[in-house]
């Protein structure tokens, strides 16, 4: 499909939403080469500082620059975003294509499992998931990776009976296209607009439970630093030292609101 | 004092976010007597796009929000409606003049009763300040029910909009429309959505109570032949502009606008006769069933459409197939094509005839993902050409062959327009090298003026390449011109099958000479 | 009546699917119950003793009959980590609690979004609607955990109009616990306040464009009476369906904010249960969540017909539609 420049600008809900996206793209590739300070590196003289030149957005309880682990963070939530979307958005495309095209009692019987799931918020069901398999961010990808599948596969498998009713379908089937062509090659071209606002939503989701699942200290151990856990940590310093938990606090709100105004945009866009 | 309804110089426009200002109705002037002695029936005819709907919207008072007017009134009577505040107007809206739109189906509010519905338009006139019983308004509901010939007014009181059938919905949206007794009925394409037997009963309606209440109606359709079977008067839009105007007989047999002419002329002249009496394709006693994707999963019961057919089409015929919706034919028509796999009988084929389909709507039947030189190789992959430049080569050529440019390979569908791709869908069908093309309501979805012209190139694709046209059509007229044999079909059984011409002289079977009496009412 | 009988088997096998799924899942996994609650000292003979007392050794099925029948007569049996405690009576401690949580964040959208939402389709296009769009926009983007330390920081530590982690349980004093709950419930509610805005707003411009509304206008009906008799009903349909979702999403919400709030109810008991492993209570929270996710969409299934005549005749039995 083509995209017009002039189509992006206009579209504001696109245009920054990719602009927020990209940038916490950037910074989480950038922490994982690069940080101001050392992760890890404690400094007792230096505790709780407020912001400053030093700095930018203050240091912690144990004297860390709170600037270099937010930015270290962010790649372990974007690690952590990007696989469970790609699981979830690949066996979940493939899985709705199937039944959507075939039918049959399976994609009945696949489809109510899909409800029920859907019927329940995913950090529930990661939680669950957690308490099976044990804490780690390696668990929570396939927890969380699972639990997008049905997702994806409602949309794929809408789109395709969609476009099973539609005439350009009927045509190819008429002119001797073989099922699967028929699926991979003319008809999921069609879905790629919805899958991509899907994906946003999934990236959108993801980022809310491994926030949540590491604020639960389910997620990634310490002494990694990750976003959610971050603000747990701060909470016990509300009174002296605000900072610690308002600046990963604001980065989830920025990364979130970035996904959710990309897939906002996606779904007005029409190409 | 004025005793009509007069447009003055009406000039309307579009105006979308960031786009200039498109001008879609311009300079228009026209009135229509109101009252006894004077009322009458204006027709406007048009092509989609032409200004007429949006004419009527203006006088009604439901612009969207992105059209404006740019000058000009609305007089009703001695009121100029465009220069009406909301409140005002919505006093006129139901009550002075009312207006009844295309699709019945969707006109209605699904979630509240008829009666209540039908009541809200009383509701919201009360008559001279008096506001009207419930009582009193059950009964003139229940009375404006009867009157535009629904049975059992009592029932459909009580029913919701998806009990009823399309026709129904159709006078309940009429027997609102009416029960204030307006001066003035707005009818937007009211019949096109309906079956041809009731189109007839809607015009009949509406012509009845035209003569009994004195109602003047203005009468919006694409469809000269429905005009010309209830009005007096007709006014020809154009681009916006009023082209034509006058008496329907006048203006039908001597048409003096271009445009107006090609509306009048639309059949083509000649036909190549067919080849040979070889038959392609012969269908043996074929039942058709149905199943919806649900039931197939409960195994619930198929339902048969066609009972027991048999037809054959000839090497180089064309053969209309004739009846109203759900009659049957396309459910035929996919079986013919192998869409659908669920009937009894024998389909006999030659071994090479590749039966391929062009359908109603040329807005789905092409992939809007892919480019149109991709669907267009997309056949030849099929038979095995192996060579990209081969295939494009083929594919320059058939779009030269369509009438379109070789520019057109890397365009979209969205950039084409309606009669462009029912081109392109003509010639992926001559790619798959098909002996036989299944054309479903192919022009139907198209304006008069390009349903000639793809006409054409069908007759034309046909003498060249002596290919088999089975041609289904709701429309008996333009079967009867481009057909050589015409079977009808009657609540899915093919009734009466052969010559056109005979067809049209003698029919035997009740069903096609009710059709015939419809088509000819006031010819 | 067929309609409501089949919608209740479903309910029933669902619920009996999800449980004993959960139990199967929770019976496979390799840590050992009875090791865990002996300790790495005891003797393999002690082990196997206390598998048997705990009818470990028995097959899943049978084990699942077990809990099964005593879950039906409300002992989920008893808790790994605290010895001897019931289950039963660990939930029914919090229950209050987390229902008033989640009753209080349910009002609180409810109160808040639906006239916002109308108001802003009402004068859509408007300054108004403008701000109030960009911020759900906004506000749906905060987690209700990050907007609970917000709410701790500002209204706890700064205003002092509360003493974080001072929780009164609603069985002492209910009005000094309502007024302590009302924080954790703005930070579930504020996030879904936004979702419904947006939904409704959405649902009722989509409703607005349909040609029934059109044909409302042309009988006279001014802009306010479309809105309220016409497109409100209509629009109202999904809206219903949404809300049963954000009612599953106060479930989750509640778990993490009780945490940040210090509300002992039902989601520290999940979190502190998942932690030490301790599964008949993961179980009995697990079923909990499931009876009231599925019991909401049961209720709004039955709603549906009520509010939808399409519905109701699509279930009385075959379809008397005329073509």
């Amino acid at each position: 499909m083509r995209v017009k420049r002039s189509d992006i600008v206009q579209n504001k809900y696109l245009l920054i939403g990719g602009i927020l996206t990209g940038l916490f793209i950037l910074v989480a590739l950038l922490g994982q080469i690069w940080t101001p300070y050392s992760v890890t590196q404690m400094d007792p003289l230096s505790t709780n500082l407020a912001p400053c030149l030093a700095h930018p957005m203050g240091t912690d309880n144990f004297g860390r620059d709170v600037l270099s682990r937010v930015m270290n963070g962010c790649g372990t939530t974007l690690w952590v975003a990007l696989a469970t979307v790609l699981i979830g958005g690949i066996v979940g495309t493939v899985i709705g294509a199937l039944t959507g095209y075939f039918g049959g009692w399976l994609d009945t019987v696949l489809m109510r499992i899909c409800d029920i799931i859907l019927s329940f918020p995913s950090v529930l069901l990661a939680l669950l998931f957690i308490s099976l398999l044990g804490t780690g961010t390696d668990n929570m990808i396939l927890a969380l990776g699972i639990l997008f599948i049905p997702s994806f596969a409602r949309i794929v498998r809408g789109e395709v009976m969609r476009c099973l009713e539609l005439d350009f379908v009927r045509s190819a089937k008429v002119m001797g296209v073989r099922p699967l062509r028929l699926i991979f090659v003319h008809i999921l071209p069609n879905t790629l607009v919805s899958l991509l606002t899907t994906a946003a939503i999934a990236f959108n989701n993801a980022v809310l439970a491994e926030a949540s699942m590491s604020y639960l200290g389910l997620g990634l151990q310490p002494p990694l630093p990750s976003l959610g856990r971050m603000l747990s940590e701060a909470q016990g310093y509300l009174l002296t030292a605000p900072w610690y938990a308002i600046a990963p606090g604001v980065v989830i709100v920025l990364i979130i609101l970035g996904f959710s105004m990309l897939s906002e945009g996606l779904r007005n866009w029409r190409p | 004092m004025k005793r009509a309804f007069a447009v003055e110089h009406l000039s309307i426009a579009f105006q979308d976010k960031n786009e200039p200002l498109q001008t879609v109705v311009s300079d228009v002037s026209f009135s229509i007597g109101l009252g006894k002695g004077k009322s009458e029936i204006v027709g406007v005819v048009g092509e989609s796009g032409s200004g007429k709907s949006m004419t009527a919207l203006a006088a009604m008072g439901l612009l969207k929000d992105n059209a404006r007017v740019l000058q000009g009134a609305i007089w009703l009577e001695e009121q100029n409606l465009l220069s009406l505040n909301a409140k005002e107007l919505s006093r006129v809206q139901g009550s002075e003049m009312s207006m009844i739109f295309q699709e019945p189906m969707t006109s209605l509010n699904p979630l509240m009763r008829i009666g209540e519905q039908v009541g809200e338009s009383l509701f919201l006139h009360p008559g001279h300040g008096a506001k009207l019983s419930k009582k009193e308004i059950r009964r003139q509901v229940l009375k404006a029910l009867e009157e535009v010939g629904l049975e059992n007014a009592e029932r459909v009181y009580r029913q919701f909009p998806h009990e009823l059938s399309g026709g129904q919905r159709q006078r309940v949206m009429i027997a609102q429309a009416m029960i204030n007794q307006p001066k003035l009925l707005i009818a937007d394409e009211p019949t096109t959505a309906l079956d041809v037997m009731v189109q007839e009963q809607i015009l009949e309606l509406l012509r009845r109570l035209h003569r009994e209440k004195g109602v003047s109606i203005l009468f919006i359709s694409h469809d000269l032949a429905v005009i010309e079977k209830i009005c007096s008067r007709v006014l020809v839009m154009y681009q916006g502009q009023i082209v034509e105007e006058g008496a329907v007989s006048q203006v039908l047999h001597h048409p003096k606008h271009e445009y107006t002419r090609t509306l009048v002329e639309r059949f083509p002249r000649f036909i190549a006769p067919p080849r040979s009496k070889q038959n392609v394709l012969t269908l043996r006693d074929v039942s058709v069933f149905y199943r919806e994707r649900k039931a197939e999963r409960s195994g619930a019961q198929r339902r048969e459409i066609v009972h027991h057919a048999n037809l054959e089409i000839r090497e180089g015929e064309i053969l209309g197939l004739v009846g109203e919706s759900g009659s049957g034919k396309s459910t035929l028509a996919k079986a013919i094509v192998g869409l659908n796999p669920q009937y009894e009988g024998e389909i006999l084929m030659q071994p090479d005839l590749q039966p391929q389909m062009v359908f109603q709507d040329p807005f789905g039947s092409l992939n809007p993902a892919h480019t149109i030189g991709w669907i267009l190789s997309e056949p030849l992959r099929i038979i095995g050409i192996k060579s990209a430049k081969e295939r494009k080569e083929r594919v320059l050529q058939m779009l030269e062959n369509m009438g379109l440019s070789k520019d057109f390979y890397n365009r979209y569908a969205r950039e084409l327009s309606g009669g462009q791709r029912q081109r392109v869908s003509i010639g992926a069908a001559l790619l798959r090298d098909s002996k036989l093309l299944v054309a479903d309501e192919p022009v139907s979805a198209l304006d008069v003026t390009v349903q000639s012209q793809i006409l054409q190139l069908l007759l034309e694709v046909h003498r060249q390449n002596g290919l088999s046209i089975l041609f289904i059509s709701h429309d008996l007229n333009l079967v009867r011109h481009i057909c050589h044999r015409v079977a009808v079909m009657y609540q899915g059984e093919i009734v009466e099958i052969g010559d056109a011409q005979e067809i049209y002289r003698s029919p035997k079977h009740p069903y096609t000479r009710r059709l015939l009496q419809v088509e000819n009412m006031n010819l | 009546m067929q309609y409501i009988v089949k919608k209740i088997i479903t309910l029933i096998i669902t619920l009996l699917l999800i449980t004993l799924l959960t139990f199967t899942a929770f019976a496979v996994i390799p840590s050992d119950a009875a090791q865990a609650r002996l300790g790495t000292e005891a003797t393999p003979q002690q082990v196997e003793a206390l598998r048997e007392e705990m009818g470990l050794n028995d097959p899943v099925l049978q084990r699942y009959g077990n809990w099964l029948t005593g879950a039906l007569q409300g002992d989920f049996g008893q808790s790994y980590q605290y010895d001897g405690v019931q289950v039963s009576d660990m939930l029914a401690e919090r229950l209050p609690t987390t229902a008033l949580l989640a009753g209080l964040s349910f009002l609180l959208i409810l109160v808040i979004s639906l006239p916002l939402g109308i108001l802003c389709a009402r004068f859509r296009g408007s300054f108004l609607d403008g701000l109030i769009t960009q911020l759900t926009q906004i506000t749906m983007a905060i987690p209700s955990f990050f907007l609970g330390i917000l709410l701790t920081y500002i209204f706890g530590l700064v205003l002092r109009l509360f003493q974080p982690g001072a929780f009164v349980a609603p069985t002492e004093n209910l009005g000094q616990s309502l007024y302590y709950l009302l924080f954790p419930a703005l930070a579930v509610a504020i996030p879904k306040i936004a979702m419904v805005v947006k939904f409704l707003r959405g649902a009722i411009l989509g409703e607005i464009q349909l040609d029934y509304v059109r044909t409302a206008r042309s009988k006279g009906n001014r802009e306010g009476r479309v809105l309220y008799v016409h497109v409100l009903r209509n629009a109202f349909l999904p809206v219903l369906t949404f809300l049963a979702l954000i009612i599953a999403d106060i479930m989750a919400g509640s778990i993490v904010v009780e945490q940040v709030f210090s509300v002992p109810g039902i989601g520290r008991l999940l979190i502190t249960a998942i932690s030490g492993r301790d599964y008949p209570v993961v179980q009995a929270v697990v079923t909990y969540i499931t009876v009231i996710v599925l019991g909401v969409n049961f209720l709004v299934d039955m709603l549906y017909p009520l509010i939808d005549p399409r519905m109701r005749s699509a279930y009385a039995g075959p379809s008397r539609r005329q073509l």
